[in-house]
């Protein structure tokens, strides 16, 4: 009797057993007549420049990280559609099944879009980030008048340290 | 249960509270929300066990009372946080919703019934953690700290996730339950499998404690990380952490208390030496706070060790003591610091305390009594903490390991009296801090607090 875990090993076993009889009859079959052009790396049909070990810009990883969260919502929204759709449970309960699978979806959904929402007022999906605008002030006072009005005070003024 | 929910949801309209043009509404609707959430917490006080989330988690006395201990620093550090107002480069908003984040992650910790669960509440606590420690952006010193927290923290926690792996592969349950009737089932034909499980989740736990030889990572983070993180860090991760392990020995593996007693009482005399001993040798008093956490970490651990019926108000009245005293070291660090500043960073140094007291009494005294209190003087509450600590461990009679504790809190009290030393009798010249009144009030109440569980720690039993 295997237990589950010996499933496991039989199915990876399988797994590099099958990868390497199809490894080996395609080199079996195969003529062996590299060149230069064959042996280079393959990316979509550029011609690859320079080493691939350069650094990258960190907003990649902004994207990438809402990317992963978005995905990960979408892999929840598939075991959820399957128990959402479940006739038995609709037919049990009138119907309001489909309303509260509806609802804790949304708050779940919601949670996200709430997420994405605050990144994106912030700024950051934005690719070229604005320059900070430096807000200018157009005051009939002229600054000397201020100067002055805080040096007189300044004994009083409360140390912020 | 309710505080998790609310301190999720008020933690997004924190986030979203920091749209508005001014910044000073921030501090008090964080306060307010922390009271809430307090209040919240009681809803449940006499309800007796409950189980939420198909059993997932636990609500009882004890899980409560740790939520109020979390709670109630949470508060005092929050409340003493300042300056972010002026600071152009500060994002408050984010800080103080990390920070309840941060306070769910504790929660679940301290009422985990599933595996899964402790492992979402370590990541939650963890992340919003190395999130704060590198929010001194313009800090190298801080993103330093926050890359090896991360580093560290992420391997931690991925060596925790094996060990709870491997438990699910011996007992076939994630659940505290299942895993101990799987041990009590198993005693005499033990599961190899289910050891090394037990050892990997007790690394992962174990480091995110800072306890020896797991605490490479503590004095560089917390010397790094701005000083009222620091103080988060070092109370609530500290009490969630011990928390979640009380629970997951005394709960699921109480049952082969042979296997693993011998392994926590080496590492326990370890940490209490490593923790005091490299204490001594520190300049800098945030330094020396952190070794000095280390060493409480290995006081808990005594008790942890123990494991018998004191165990459980032992590592309670402790870390609550640890919690109050660390809170006002910090306290009147901070504007110490900031006051003695060098080069435009806090002089964090023993220096910066010379003739303290002259001018500033109020703050003198306050670090005076959490000194006392984490060295352990009767008086103060640290002294009920340790003896309660010391009494569980005679209960099993482990002599040995009380003889090494009280020689290391002797040592303890040469570098906490340091500082006090620094403050009455060494020269220097302190203009008087001007402090803010609110800021002055948790000063004193935690001071208070300090005092009163130590004349009387029936207190506490009592409100219990």
């Amino acid at each position: 009797m295997l237990t589950d875990f010996g499933i496991l090993l039989l199915f990876i076993l399988a797994g590099l057993g099958l990868l390497g009889l199809i490894l080996g009859i395609g080199r079996l079959l195969r003529p062996d007549r590299p060149n230069p052009e064959k042996n280079a790396t393959y990316e979509s049909g550029e011609e690859p420049v320079g080493n691939a070990n350069v650094q990258f810009n960190v907003r990649f990883y902004v994207v990438a990280l809402l990317f992963v969260l978005f995905e990960i919502e979408l892999i929840f929204l598939f075991p959820w559609a399957v128990v959402f759709g479940n006739e038995d449970l609709i037919q049990q309960t009138d119907g309001r099944w489909g309303w509260f699978a509806l609802a804790e979806m949304t708050v779940f959904v919601g949670m996200l879009i709430l997420g994405l929402a605050y990144a994106w007022v912030k700024g950051y999906l934005d690719w070229v980030r604005p320059k900070p605008a430096i807000p200018a002030t157009e005051s009939p006072v002229p600054a000397a008048l201020y100067e002055a009005i805080n040096k007189k005070y300044e004994s009083k003024t409360v140390n912020k340290t | 249960m309710y505080p998790i929910v609310l301190l999720s949801v008020l933690g997004i309209v924190v986030l979203y509270l920091g749209f508005l043009k001014s910044k000073s509404i921030l501090l008090p609707a964080t306060l307010l929300f922390l009271v809430v959430a307090m209040i919240g917490n009681f809803f449940e006080w006499n309800d007796g066990e409950l189980l939420y989330f198909k059993g997932m988690f636990a609500v009882n006395k004890l899980t409560l009372t740790f939520n109020a201990i979390v709670l109630f620093s949470a508060f005092m550090i929050v409340a003493m946080t300042q300056g972010f107002q002026d600071n152009e480069e500060a994002q408050p908003a984010e800080y103080f919703a990390l920070m309840l984040f941060s306070l769910v992650g504790a929660f679940m910790m301290i009422g985990f019934e599933n595996l899964i669960m402790l492992f979402l509440g370590v990541e939650i606590l963890s992340v919003a953690m190395y999130v704060l420690t590198g929010s001194d952006k313009r800090n190298l010193r801080s993103n330093e700290a926050a890359l090896k927290y991360f580093l560290m923290g992420a391997f931690a926690t991925g060596i925790m996730l094996f060990g709870i792996a491997l438990l699910y592969g011996a007992s076939g349950s994630f659940s505290l339950n299942g895993i101990e009737s799987f041990v009590t089932l198993n005693q005499r034909s033990p599961s190899y499998l289910l050891y090394a499980g037990l050892l990997l989740v007790l690394i992962g736990m174990l480091f995110k404690v800072s306890a020896a030889p797991f605490h490479f990572w503590t004095p560089d983070v917390y010397d790094g990380a701005p000083s009222i993180f620091t103080a988060f860090m070092a109370t609530i991760v500290k009490t969630a952490g011990f928390a979640a392990l009380f629970r997951l020995l005394s709960h699921s593996f109480s049952g082969i208390y042979d296997f693993w007693w011998p392994t926590l009482s080496i590492l326990t005399v370890l940490t209490l030496l490593v923790g005091n001993i490299i204490a001594v040798y520190q300049d800098s008093f945030k330094r020396m706070l952190a070794y000095s956490s280390i060493s409480h970490a290995g006081y808990l651990l005594i008790a942890l060790t123990s494991m018998t019926k004191q165990t459980e108000n032992a590592i309670l009245f402790y870390s609550m003591a640890y919690s109050f005293a660390t809170i006002c070291a910090f306290g009147v660090l901070i504007p110490v610091a900031r006051e003695k500043s060098l080069e435009g960073r806090p002089n964090e140094s023993y220096e910066a305390f010379n003739g303290l007291a002259k001018n500033n009494p109020l703050l003198a005294f306050v670090l005076t009594v959490s000194m006392l209190s984490l060295a352990g003087i009767p008086l103060t509450a640290g002294f009920w903490g340790k003896f309660f600590v010391f009494s569980s461990a005679v209960e099993r009679e482990l002599v040995w390991m009380i003889i090494v504790a009280v020689l290391m809190s002797a040592v303890g009290i040469y570098y906490y009296f340091r500082v006090i030393m620094a403050a009455y009798m060494k020269e220097g010249d302190t203009a008087t801090i001007r402090i803010a009144p609110f800021y002055k009030i948790v000063l004193i109440a935690a001071t208070l607090l300090t005092i009163l569980f130590g004349l009387a720690p029936g207190l506490f039993e009592a409100a219990m």
